[in-house]
């Protein structure tokens, strides 16, 4: 070492370094910047589109800048059905997937139940599938007359024919809860598992009985968890066009989603359906800032890493079998029955409501995928966009993640609650938006819009991902690179993006999922050409249930690889 | 001076928002030399430290490494930090965990584009030389933290940089760990030469490793000089605090006749010490002051019952064992003072006979310092 010289780069001038160093501090700031400022554009634009659209009234040929969009909405008395009736499935799907959520994360983190391992998997595999779908197969299962559940309940109990009454807010509620649970179970799982034992045991040696533990200690600890997940799964579930589409649209039930939708089709009446928007936009935002405040306000007083384990609770035999009957039933009706009625309406040549083994084919499959031009294309263009946008989202989410906890302190709190706001978005306000801004330009009805439609409304997720893996990431390693000689691109390179690779890759599988299912924003931005999978189930689901079966069933299998990948490379939900 | 300092420091400041991490500090190092920054958490070492390296953006002052201005506002140079030329070893070591020992090892080869051969040998005699020389191709997050620090050492040292900056280096080592740690460091730095710059808020290792300690307080220069010189002569009230001295509040009996003369200071009632002047000016009579001893110069010796004490007398309050020494709290007519001296087996409640040298008691005039 003594004789050996020292290693250092070709000595440059003063004038060259410090040009250098301006071209290095640019990629350095301005590379995540602009990833700020794409984000915040996609936010921005469908939002002020929406906005300004809704304040211009088209009377005859006469453009105004008025009220009257609004006038007009609160003047009708369908608005006020609309709202009722979202609030009321918001709310029901909210109170259901939360007892649901935390009974089962209870069960799974807290108990000695056999199999709990399993059921910690299988809880989440409703996560990945699509809600439409999911309504649809309960249309299979439950329908009266047809459905084979009903059916069935006719037959030997003997009750009414129409005794589930699958087209209502109640199948609504129904079918929402069971695709929001896992929201719920996926917040709570995480504290409950982290919670000092201690915090529980010190109640039980001072005397109180295990339910009022639970009551008086376990749910309080928690309450922050879960209410945040309930504001979530409420702005959410309620802004889900799939399910009411489904299920309540049917039988004219109206919801915000599924009337704006109306208001979209000819004869269309974009102001009214802009100044919708605007309402439910402005509802949404106040929904989020509330969670945010919540959390941030309770973060810390919640639980520690520290302590140690919870003890499991040993479940007697009555507990045993409650606990196993909660499980079935959850993951009966959320997979289970779905996915048979799917699988036995798509291998039938014609669906009577009756499996008949004599007319099993596969032909249905060999149609969708070899002989009918709407599914070949629309299978293509789902596979296109959710790996086109899924690369694009993480590689934006990165750029902002970085902003976001490396990046200059001072306007990371407003950059946060900006790139945030699409969270609770529905992805049919957005599409609108979205659509406001396409008409009558050349980017109307093409793949290309709504696939910014899909990124602009989604990336948030992938920037939660990476930025909470980015915050316990500690900056020396990326200083030390820096200072042993490496660019700040070579520190990206070689340092950063291998230590963030789980957080990429549980975010662009939560994107390539949510891009494949993805309903309420492209049903307002696809035409002819461009229809997704999940266009092509709606289109089809008024002609053809052999066809739209075999179809889901492709999905789903798109869907349930996607979740084998997430097992595989053991990225976390959680961090999700 | 000036021209010959390898790393020279001018005017340097630092705010955080309203707080002012670095207050206007000038610093020149020579080359091969080690300079200890010193001081408590929060006193702006570190930040020092990172504006040294191009981790942190100076708001004013001028920055010369080897020669090259690395820093100046004025002229708005700002180097990156992989500009630079150094090696840094961090408190938490940032080992890379994704990487080998000798991928961490070799990163400053690698992103400076050496050739494979030179590459090999480069990173062996390095692993050698911190003794990982086994331990290559281990994930570098399985080492313990002694392994740990010497991959950083490594590290830092690998590409032969001329100042290596070390941010708390044996913080998170266990006490015979840093002993060994820190010989190991003394015995390198003569082998490669290089320049040093260690940030700490221990006083043992700051002494050791460094031909000039710096000590710090709320952003500025306390004192600085070579270690016996800060150690044995405390330049300031905070100094001695810092070091461990026992600092208690008394006033000025009888005023010096010379600067750094014999003065005699006033506890309480009756109490009354004679010390030497710390400060440059005249002491005035009857100014509060503040009396610094070492604990070690506080001699105590136990009094049998009924016997009249010849100097001071007071009495144990507390004791605790150190091993080979004890420390004691003795009351003095009010006033506590630390003492350790060879274990000699008083207990709280003994009455003692208590010595202090008049050469050893440094006298401060109060008030004059930001911490008093």
């Amino acid at each position: 070492m003594q004789e050996s010289t020292a290693v250092r780069r070709d000595p440059m001038t003063a004038a060259t370094a410090r040009a250098q160093s301006r071209v290095g501090r640019f990629a350095e700031v301005g590379l995540p910047a602009s990833g700020v400022l794409i984000g915040v554009l996609l936010v921005l634009g469908p939002f002020l589109a929406t906005v300004i659209r809704s304040l211009l009234y088209w009377d005859r040929d006469q453009v105004s800048l008025s009220l009257q969009n609004f006038v007009g909405l609160f003047g009708d008395p369908r608005f006020y059905q609309a709202v009722g009736n979202t609030v009321i499935c918001g709310a029901g799907a909210t109170i259901c997937s939360c007892l649901l959520g935390f009974s089962l994360a209870w069960i799974v983190s807290r108990t000695d139940l056999p199999g709990r391992r399993w059921f910690e998997i299988f809880n989440l595999v409703p996560f990945f599938l699509s809600p439409y779908v999911g309504a649809v197969s309960w249309i299979y299962l439950a329908a009266p007359h047809s459905g084979v559940l009903s059916r069935l309940l006719n037959q030997y109990l003997g009750l009414p024919d129409d005794f589930i009454r699958i087209y209502s807010l109640g199948g609504v509620i129904w079918v929402l809860s069971l695709f929001y649970t896992p929201y719920v179970y996926l917040f709570v799982i995480a504290p409950m598992r982290q919670m000092d034992a201690a915090l529980e045991d010190a109640a039980r040696v001072h005397g109180a009985s295990f339910w009022y533990t639970l009551r008086r200690i376990t749910i309080p600890l928690l309450t922050p968890a879960l209410l945040s997940s309930a504001l979530i799964v409420f702005v959410t579930s309620a802004g889900l066009f799939d399910v009411p589409l489904a299920l309540a649209a049917p039988k004219g039930i109206r919801t915000m989603p599924t009337e704006i939708f109306q208001l979209v089709q000819y004869p269309s009446d974009l102001g009214r359906a802009a100044s919708f928007g605007v309402v439910v936009m402005i509802v949404t935002v106040l929904f989020t800032i509330l969670q945010r405040r919540y959390i941030d306000r309770r973060r810390f007083e919640t639980v520690t890493g520290k302590g140690y384990r919870p003890r499991l609770v040993q479940l007697r035999r009555g507990g045993r079998f409650a606990a196993w009957m909660l499980e079935f039933v959850y993951l009966g009706s959320g997979v289970v029955l779905p996915l048979i009625a799917l699988f036995m309406v798509s291998f039938s040549r014609l669906w009577t409501g009756r499996l008949d083994p004599s007319v099993l084919t596969t032909h249905n499959f060999e149609y969708v995928l070899f002989g009918f031009k709407l599914t070949q294309t629309a299978i293509l263009n789902s596979v296109y966009l959710a790996i086109v946008g899924a690369t694009i989202g993480v590689a934006l989410a990165v750029l902002q993640g970085y902003y976001l906890n490396r990046g200059s302190r001072r306007r990371r709190a407003l950059v946060d609650s900006l790139l945030s706001l699409p969270l609770g978005i529905p992805g049919i306000i957005l599409g609108l938006g979205f659509l406001i801004i396409a008409i009558r330009t050349p980017l109307y009805s093409t793949l290309a819009i709504i696939l910014i439609a899909y990124i602009a409304r989604f990336f948030p997720f992938a920037t939660r991902t990476v930025s909470s893996m980015l915050l316990a990431i500690n900056p020396e390693l990326e200083q030390s690179a820096r200072a042993s000689g490496a660019s700040w691109l070579q520190t990206m390179r070689y340092i950063l993006l291998p230590l963030l690779m789980p957080a990429i890759i549980a975010a662009w599988l939560l994107l390539f999922v949510i891009f494949i299912r993805e309903l309420g924003a492209t049903i307002l931005l696809y035409g002819q050409g461009t229809e997704t999978i999940s266009v092509a189930l709606v289109i089809l689901s008024e002609h053809s249930a052999a066809t739209m079966t075999a179809l889901a069933v492709v999905q789903l299998i798109l869907l349930l690889g996607a979740f084998m990948l997430f097992r595989l490379t053991r990225a976390s939900l959680l961090q999700a | 001076m000036e021209q010959d300092a390898f790393v020279s420091i001018r005017n340097l400041t630092k705010r955080f928002g309203e707080h002012v991490a670095v207050n206007d500090i000038s610093l020149n190092v020579a080359e091969g030399h080690t300079l200890a920054l010193l001081g408590p958490s929060g006193c702006g070492k570190t930040t020092i430290l990172r504006c040294l390296a191009g981790l942190e953006t100076p708001d004013s002052g001028h920055i010369s490494l080897a020669g090259n201005v690395v820093f100046d506002h004025n002229a708005r140079v700002n180097l990156m930090p992989e500009q630079r030329e150094l090696g840094i070893v961090f408190q938490s070591y940032a080992v890379w965990p994704h990487m080998s020992v000798s991928e961490n090892v070799g990163f400053p080869l690698k992103v400076r584009g050496v050739a494979k051969a030179e590459y090999d040998d480069r990173v062996a005699r390095i692993l050698n030389i911190v003794g990982l020389g086994a331990w290559r191709d281990k994930g570098a997050t399985q080492l313990s933290g002694g392994q740990q620090q010497r991959v950083a050492l490594a590290r830092a040292l690998v590409h032969q940089p001329r100042l290596v900056l070390f941010d708390e280096p044996m913080s998170n080592l266990d006490t015979q760990l840093r002993d060994q740690v820190r010989m190991e460091l003394n015995i390198l730095q003569a082998k490669l030469g290089f320049t040093a710059i260690y940030v700490t808020h221990d006083q043992a290792e700051a002494f050791s490793l460094a031909e000039t300690v710096v000590v710090m307080n709320l952003g500025r220069i306390e004192t600085s000089g070579p270690p016996r010189d800060v150690f044995h002569r405390p330049r300031t009230p905070f100094v001695a605090r810092f070091l461990g001295l026992n600092v208690c509040e008394g006033k000025l009996v009888q005023a010096n006749a010379t600067a750094g003369g014999q003065v005699e200071v006033a506890f309480g009632e009756s109490l009354r010490l004679r010390g030497l002047s710390g400060d440059e000016q005249k002491l005035t009579a009857g100014a509060p002051v503040l009396v610094c001893v070492r604990k070690e110069h506080i001699g105590i010796r136990k009094l049998a019952p009924g016997a009249i004490p010849q100097g001071l007398s007071g009495e144990i309050r507390a004791a605790s064992f150190l091993g080979l020494n004890e420390e004691y709290v003795v009351a003095l007519e009010g006033v506590e003072l630390r003492a350790v001296q060879p274990a000699s087996g008083l207990r709280a409640g003994d009455r003692v006979e208590v010595s202090i040298r008049p050469e050893d008691c440094i006298v401060f005039l109060a008030g004059q310092n930001r911490l008093d």
